[in-house]
């Protein structure tokens, strides 16, 4: 039974299952962050536009801050938290942007890294994308850092890597 | 395509820590990527503290209002409400800026509003709840009885003293003047007189992390602990004391991860205050976040200057004199950080750049408005300045008939050391090299043979140049070149511990820009240790040596980097004489390398730093032979003055028909001196140039007739996008500073000064042949779109 004004969910999030008591209001962003204590999911903006609270619901990108918690109730959710190995050790993607100088203030960071995931794990084995499609691609997460340019490289590359193992 | 590494390869292919000197210059990885790309960092939102609350601001919906009472008793009666606080409940000192300059008018401003409510968005009452939404839901709930009064929104009728006055004495904060040589004798001689105007628009730094802080007070002890989102903890530390009233030893700051800051940050803002005073009145730790909506509304604002220059030219091109008028619209207050100048006097002691003007006249006004105050934002004052310069020289290329960039080059300083008609000492440079460098790397001369209007349909192509100098590494004496009253000095410590460990600790946090690993590379050399060995610590005042300005002005590689090099000097020359000790030898016979010490021509003898550290801290013989052997050093350093220059070129097409710019090329050549790290110049000057893009084609905050902010979200205010962006490519020129330790000269700002201008020129350019001349930013596309309309009928 869940207290008046409060609804139970169940979920996945990043592989493990969770159960939880929510105001119908709440976000996934902050279900995330406050209950979960997931705080690698950012919030920016709430509004959508940002993308810093990018997390992949049922495998594909999804805003955070625009989805209720109980939206995700029964689904797969996916974080930045899930990327690293269990030693720390960092996915090819984190490898890539850590060596392309892909992030300064890592505020947008968690974001863009899910939203380049979903960009190289649907293109695995395919043609690898011009600068223009992986521009496109984060279109939709804010950096006001870096200029982009770290970030795009760091995609190309992880993308290239993904093409070599490939082969 | 472009491609997509940068045409200078070293930068972008970073290296791994690596074990032997010269780190400095190398381009090192950040030490600390992993942990934020792993979702680790700690950010404001992520703080967490027993018993915490979380608060929620009632702002002004109006411009300008008189105030009257403030009722919270609906807010109280919610459940998880636990305190409504409003201006009465609180009572502190105001902020007040403390810029010494003659003349300034100051401006007191509470932490929530009293009597007055002088901006839209101005806090008037703070909400303290359960949870952060329990907070805003009993915001709505808080009664604001408000008179309206009319709002002042147009600088201009500001300074010409129309009301109602924000403040007893009236709207204009001050008016002065540069005045250096003989500007009339200048104009007298005059072949050509050129003049322009231009509206810098007001912009923001919009750092992704919006602001925010955690407070904490502990009554046993009286100490008040503030988290927060800021750039200079000491000298927030410094303005809580003067308002709150506890001594600077009661008060401790820290700046854990900050999400991005560009100045933003610099100042104390009202809400910190208010913040850390609702905590200590409730007696529980209280957490604020900013939403975007109140970022864009109430976090500071930048860069709007209304800007007259008038050119005096030869008939051969010959710059003769500049006359200028400057008046920068201050927002709502003179703000605590920098003031009501930080924009127009600024402005006015860059105006003649890289150019030979000896003959210069600049009045100076600043006035208060009803908008949301201005502080520092990533270029300064110096951002409008430049645009405008550089927009008068295009235009009076265009009247004489002459080449734009050869007649800057003709204009430009080329010998150094050269002192400015506005007294600043520039250091060093490449000011012509930089354009001819940066000329021949975007192909002008091919771009040039193929200008002129478009053919029909074809989009409207354009180049724009506009090569700059930034002052950088502001110690005392850069702030006192720009005529700035100003402490910016920066104590810093080493400390190696009984195992051989290597801390930094210094007073300016960082917030992305990777000083951890600038700082520790220049450590490690300094001391002959191996990089991974040295942790660089910063953001707390208990922990960190006072640095008096923060992280801003380009100044940390300067000033703390400089401190931390003559530091280690030090250090390394005690660890030498404990080492010489430890292995019997002369102390000028014993060298380390790589955290290893060993004795001149004898291979045998050797030790290794945690040995020789052991010594210091544990052995008592050695205490006999040297009274202080702690591995401890501090350091204050206060450098003079330097000024990196360079040349950023822009390539923009514009499609007549729609107004739509598309930014096909940028380029930046950049000269900074001594780099430590050139992956992280790279992406500072990248991410600088970025923000001077947003400036010139996207960012504006938009206000109402009646003094309400339009642009309160994303979608209205528009950032630069990945797409919206093109690989920026960059080229380096290397002139050491004579005057800093290793001639290192800082960097970060010159896209945000020059970017502006050389995207605005390139624009003028495309569109010159429809008789548009550029005179505000972001670019006006209507304004294009009908010169194209009216010139096809
Ligand atoms: S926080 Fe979700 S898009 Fe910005
Ligand atoms: S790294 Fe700071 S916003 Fe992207």
């Amino acid at each position: 039974m869940s207290e008046p004004g409060r609804i139970s969910i169940e979920l996945t999030v990043n592989g493990e299952a969770h159960r939880g008591e929510v105001e119908p209001r709440t976000t996934l962003a902050d279900f995330l962050r406050e209950e979960l204590r997931l705080t690698g999911t950012h919030v920016g903006c709430e509004d959508g536009f940002c993308g810093a609270c990018t997390v992949h619901l049922d495998g594909a990108s999804a805003r955070s801050c625009l989805l209720y918690a109980v939206q995700a109730a029964g689904r797969e959710v996916r974080t930045v938290e899930s990327l690293a190995g269990p030693d720390g050790e960092l996915h090819p993607l984190q490898e890539a942007f850590r060596r392309n100088h892909g992030l300064q203030c890592g505020f947008c960071t968690p974001g863009m890294l899910m939203s380049a995931l979903e960009l190289v794990e649907s293109r695995a084995g395919g043609d690898p994308p011009d600068e223009g499609e992986i521009r496109a691609a984060i279109a939709g997460n804010i950096c006001r850092c870096t200029g982009y340019q770290g970030i795009v490289e760091a995609i190309s590359e992880a993308l290239d890597d993904r093409a070599g193992t490939a082969e | 395509m472009q491609p997509l590494r940068s045409s200078e390869g070293s930068a972008s292919t970073l290296v791994e820590a690596p074990g032997a000197a010269p780190l400095v210059g190398a381009p090192v990885a950040r030490l600390d990527a992993a942990r934020l790309l792993r979702g680790q960092g700690r950010y404001i939102a992520d703080i967490e503290r027993a018993g915490m609350l979380h608060a929620c601001f009632v702002r002004s919906p109006h411009a300008h209002a008189r105030l009257g009472a403030v009722d919270g008793a609906a807010a109280l009666a919610l459940e998880g409400v636990v305190a409504v606080f409003a201006a009465a409940d609180l009572p502190h000192q105001p902020l007040l800026d403390s810029v010494r300059i003659e003349g300034l008018r100051k401006t007191p401003q509470p932490a929530l509003a009293s009597e007055r409510v002088r901006f839209h968005g101005e806090p008037v009452a703070v909400v303290l709840a359960s949870s952060r939404a329990r907070a805003e839901d009993g915001a709505e709930l808080v009664r604001v009885e408000y008179e309206p009064l009319a709002p002042v929104l147009d600088p201009e009728a500001a300074a010409a003293g129309a009301g109602p006055d924000l403040f007893e004495g009236g709207n204009l904060l001050y008016r002065g003047e540069i005045v250096a040589g003989d500007v009339e004798a200048a104009f007298a001689a005059a072949d050509h007189v050129v003049s322009a105007r231009y509206h810098g628009n007001r912009y923001a730094a919009v750092p992704m992390e919006a602001r925010g802080c955690v407070a904490e007070h502990d009554p046993g002890s009286g100490e008040l602990t503030l988290w927060c989102s800021t750039q200079g903890p000491h000298q927030l530390r410094r303005r809580l004391s003067q308002t709150i009233g506890l001594p600077e030893s009661h008060v401790r700051v820290i700046a854990p991860d900050v999400g991005g800051a560009f100045g933003q940050k610099i100042p104390a803002h009202a809400e910190e205050v208010a913040i850390a005073l609702a905590a200590r009145a409730v007696g529980r730790p209280v957490r604020w976040i900013e939403d975007r909506l109140e970022n864009l509304l109430a976090a500071p604002h930048a860069k709007e200057q209304l800007i007259e220059t008038e050119l005096a030219l030869a008939a051969d091109g010959t710059f003769l004199g500049l006359r200028a008028r400057i008046l920068g619209d201050a927002g709502a207050y003179s703000h605590n950080s920098t003031s009501a100048l930080i924009e127009p006097y600024l402005s006015a002691g860059l105006m003649p750049g890289v150019y030979r003007i000896r003959d210069y006249r600049c009045e100076i006004l600043a006035a208060v408005t009803n908008k949301s105050p201005v502080a520092p934002y990533r270029g300064v004052g110096w951002t409008a300045g430049h645009t405008a310069r550089e927009l008068l020289i295009e235009k009076a290329a265009r009247q004489l008939g002459v080449d734009p960039a050869q007649l800057r080059r003709r204009n430009m300083v080329d010998s150094f050391p050269y002192e400015s008609c506005t007294g600043m000492l520039y250091d060093s440079g490449s000011y012509v090299a930089s354009l001819d460098r940066a000329l021949a790397e975007i192909g002008y001369e091919e771009l040039r043979r193929e200008g002129g209007p478009p053919a029909a349909g074809q989009p409207a192509v354009g180049v724009g140049v506009s090569p700059y100098v930034e002052p950088t590494g502001w110690g005392s004496d850069g702030a006192l070149q720009s005529r700035w009253s100003f402490a910016s000095h920066d104590s810093v410590r080493i400390e190696i511990d009984p195992s051989g460990a290597v801390t930094a600790a210094v007073g300016t946090p960082s917030q992305g820009q990777g000083h951890e690993t600038m700082l520790a590379q220049i450590v490690a050399d300094g001391l002959g240790v191996e990089l991974d060995r040295v942790r660089v610590v910063s953001g707390d005042t208990s922990g960190t040596p006072i640095s008096t300005a923060g992280t801003r002005a380009s100044r940390t590689a300067v000033v703390v980097g400089g401190a931390l090099a003559l530091a280690a000097e030090e250090l390394r020359a005690k660890l030498e004489r404990i080492a010489a000790y430890l292995l019997d030898a002369e102390p000028d016979q014993v060298r380390i390398e790589a955290g290893r010490f060993a004795v001149a021509g004898d291979s045998a003898r050797e030790a290794t730093l945690r040995e020789v550290a052991e010594v210091a801290f544990y052995d008592p013989a050695l205490r006999a032979r040297l009274p202080d052997p702690s591995l401890s050093v501090s350091r204050f350093h206060d450098p003079p003055a330097s000024y990196a220059n360079g040349c950023v070129v822009a390539l923009v097409a514009v499609d007549v028909e729609t107004g739509a710019v598309t930014l096909r090329r940028l380029l930046s050549v950049e000269d900074c001196g001594t780099v430590v790290n050139p992956a992280l110049v790279d992406g500072q000057v990248r991410g600088a140039l970025a923000q001077g893009v947003g400036g010139a084609l996207l960012e504006q905050v938009r206000y109402g007739a009646d003094g309400t902010m339009l642009s309160g979200d994303l979608r209205r205010y528009k950032l630069p996008k990945a797409t919206d962006l093109p690989a920026i490519e960059l080229h380096h020129e290397c002139s050491p500073s004579p005057f800093t330790v290793n001639g290192m000269k800082g960097v970060g700002e010159s896209g945000a000064i020059a970017a502006p201008g050389a995207v605005a020129a390139a624009v003028a350019d495309a569109v010159a042949h429809l008789g548009v001349e550029i005179e505000s930013l972001p670019i006006d596309t209507d304004r294009i779109v009908a010169a194209a309309a009216a010139e096809r009928s």
